[in-house]
């Protein structure tokens, strides 16, 4: 049997036009130039380059990547939407695409009509959507609204009229972009049930989301994409493994610049007013735990930091278990965090600080060296400290660490919220911010089986 | 080319249910629903009447009664100038059908000179009425009406196919010059002048003038319809040729550049 989609070195260039195309005058055509000249591209981008593969019949066949991957050309080009720039394209079947649900509805005539209309442009004939209407209305479930203008519809009516008309072109080859992002729980469900009906049904089905769990659920093979070139084509466990080590370690790059910005900023001593002030004096100090009113950086940032200096944080950062600095952590590894602190004079009152936050604030650890039972003896000049985490079980996010250091009596010496900003990337699909070890046992009358 | 022009009669189906939702959606909502189509054309009558009866008096006898003369020349040049203003703007305004659906482009196109064509038509009976009533004197001159009056039937579909055949070319051009729209209000309306709507080309005296307004393709256009509504002439067959001509080259000329352009509409709209 052949193939329903075969792609033999695809390749894909959007041609983009210099700056006297950037409002498309006429003028500049007629005048100046010539009309060919006008249409001739001056810089073209590469989409997709050089993709093979190819999609047999009756398999669910995923795409995933990040933004500007090249899916949703992907996509285009196979629904026939796009013509390849070069290589081969072959696609063998009636092809729907539920690219964009509703597509062509018109708001002044009524639900009835565009299914109709809709029905039409999908490539139905007259005789063959009117025998189905009445099975796309029970689908959507939108009888009471049907002959009503479509501008009255909810988005999410919008979208499930769309997606009734899609379902029943009755395609052989049926092109799904991220359309289950929309419509209730309900309709989400109905969807993915189709979807699922499709494919006992011998269906092609072409499938792109940003659900990982999805993709991994529906499909038998998956193509990872990046920046326009193959990353990966097979087994969706695998590929979709590699696309999240992919992404963590990308948002941990990002993490790891977006640090040393923020470490050059905070830390600027030639612009730091309170480098430049003198010392103050000990009545005023207790003020100071306030941002200084003058024009400083901590405005900019507002109480971000604060405290009188008398012993000031140099650097923050964070470190794995290996002692390499890294921003981005799979739950369960281990986290060190690293700060260096230098005191104007030396001292022998101080306390060292922790704490782990939310985005929004929430408190998801704090402590210091005097609740972990460490007595200051004495700071006489730069060092570091260490704290470690040996398990970071945490679940996926963002979380932000507050350093600071203070007195005994809790005078802040230099007080630093997001300090340093980390990402933990956890497969576990519990709930919450903490994701510990879990054993389960069961005894009596309590039998459970592995899913 | 050849391959899709056939291929464009196996979306009759999409045309004709376009063509519906056009008219359809236009009138809906309104109290008169349909009855514009034909309410228009008679308010227009009104007002043209008003003006060059009353207040512009005394032209020429071969252009009297004015008000008919004029109603016989500016229903079809309303065809053309809101069929072309749509078609102009067909691609640009789907373009979220062109980027999602696949479908022959040039049914946009298509579908605006159809539905504007069929709001003439609506349009027609008023002036048969006005004509009916021309002819009894009630206008002042009695008008002559009779058989030549059939000779709107092929001409209906010539002024079709050379508005279709324009109104692909514009539509193409649209697509990469956004400004093509802007200029022609000002080129209808220059056009609107150069054309015999509002005067009879006989009318025009000087040799050189009317020499530069025969080159207007839609003149000799303009002037069978005058010929077969007002006069109630009978048109000449070389006449025919050269509007089949005319017609003819427009369509391939238009719908030679949309097919050449038609990759582009997706990734351009």
């Amino acid at each position: 049997m052949t193939p329903a989609v075969t792609a033999a070195r695809l390749s894909k260039a959007y041609r983009k036009w210099g700056r006297t195309r950037a409002f498309g005058t006429l003028k500049s055509a007629l005048l100046g130039r010539s009309l060919g000249a006008a249409l001739a591209p001056s810089e073209v981008v590469v989409a997709l380059s050089d993709v093979s593969f190819t999609v047999a019949r009756g398999e669910t066949f995923g795409v995933v990547g990040p933004n500007g991957s090249g899916k949703s050309t992907l996509l285009k080009l196979v629904a026939g939407l796009f013509k390849p720039t070069s290589g081969q394209l072959t696609v063998d079947g009636k092809v729907s695409a539920l690219i964009e649900l509703g597509a062509g509805f018109h708001p002044e005539i009524s639900g009835r009509e565009n299914v109709v209309i809709n029905g039409v442009m999908l490539g139905l004939t007259r005789k063959e959507i009117e025998r189905k209407l009445p099975e796309i209305v029970a689908f959507s479930g939108l009888e009471d609204f049907i002959d009503e203008p479509v501008k009255t519809y909810s988005s999410g009516m919008y979208v499930r009229l769309g997606f009734a008309v899609a379902v029943h072109v009755d395609p052989d080859i049926l092109v799904v972009d991220e359309v289950l992002a929309v419509g209730d729980e309900a309709f989400a469900h109905r969807c993915l049930d189709t979807i699922a009906e499709f494919s006992r049904r011998g269906k092609t089905i072409f499938f792109v989301s940003h659900s990982l769990v999805l993709v991994e659920e529906l499909c038998d093979r998956v193509l990872y994409l990046e920046h326009g070139r193959v990353k990966g084509l097979g087994d969706p466990r695998e590929m979709l493994a590699a696309y999240r080590l992919d992404v963590a370690a990308g948002e941990g790059a990002r993490l790891a610049m977006e640090h040393r910005k923020d470490q050059e900023i905070l830390r600027a001593p030639a612009h730091s007013p309170i480098e430049e002030n003198p010392p103050l004096p000990d009545a005023s100090r207790k003020q100071d735990a306030e941002p200084p009113p003058e024009q400083s950086l901590e405005q900019r940032t507002p109480l971000r930091r604060w405290g009188n200096r008398d012993v000031s944080i140099t650097g923050c950062r964070l470190l794995d278990a290996s002692g390499v600095e890294r921003y981005a952590f799979r739950s369960g590894e281990s986290v060190t965090i690293e700060i260096a602190v230098a005191p104007r004079v030396p001292t022998t009152d101080f306390v060292f600080g922790i704490g782990i936050f939310t985005p929004d604030e929430v408190c998801v650890h704090g402590t210091n060296t005097e609740i972990d039972g460490f007595l200051p003896k004495s700071l006489d000049g730069p060092g570091t400290v260490r704290v470690t985490l040996p398990r970071l079980d945490l679940g996926t996010g963002t979380y932000l660490v507050d350093v600071a250091v203070h007195s005994q009596r809790e005078t802040p010496y230099d007080y630093w919220r997001g300090a340093c900003r980390f990402q933990v990337d956890s497969e576990d699909q519990g709930a919450g911010l903490y994701r510990p070890e879990r054993r389960w046992t069961f005894s009596g009358g309590v039998s459970v089986g592995a899913r | 080319m050849l391959k899709n022009l056939a291929g464009l009669w196996r979306h009759r189906a999409l045309f004709y249910v376009l063509v519906a939702r056009e008219l359809k959606a236009r009138y809906r909502g309104s109290v008169l629903g349909f009855f514009w189509s034909l309410l228009n054309p008679l308010l227009m009558l009104a007002v043209y009447a008003l003006v060059f009866a009353v207040i512009f008096q005394g032209r020429g006898a071969s252009t009297s009664p004015y008000a008919l003369f004029l109603f016989s020349g500016l229903l079809p040049w309303n065809w053309l100038s809101s069929a072309l203003t749509d078609a102009a703007s067909s691609l640009t305004t789907h373009g979220a059908l062109l980027r999602k659906i696949l479908f022959p482009a040039e049914v946009l196109p298509l579908v605006a000179v159809v539905a504007q064509g069929i709001h003439f038509v609506f349009a027609v009976p008023v002036l048969l009425a006005g004509l009916v009533l021309g002819s009894l004197g009630v206008f002042g001159t009695r008008v002559p009406i009779g058989w030549p009056l059939v000779q709107a039937v092929p001409l209906l579909v010539l002024e079709g196919v050379f508005l279709s055949g324009v109104g692909l070319f514009l539509a193409s051009l649209t697509v990469h010059f956004r400004d093509v729209k802007d200029l022609l209000a000002t080129a209808l309306s220059l056009w609107f002048f150069a054309t015999p709507v509002l005067y009879a080309l006989s009318e025009v005296k000087q040799e050189r003038v009317r020499a530069l307004l025969v080159l207007n393709p839609a003149a000799p256009l303009f002037d069978a319809w005058r010929d077969a509504l007002f006069y109630s002439r009978w048109i000449e067959p070389s006449r025919w040729g050269v509007l089949l001509a005319i017609a003819g080259v427009a369509f391939l000329t238009g719908y030679a550049l949309f097919d050449r352009l038609r990759d582009s509409y997706p990734e351009a709209v």
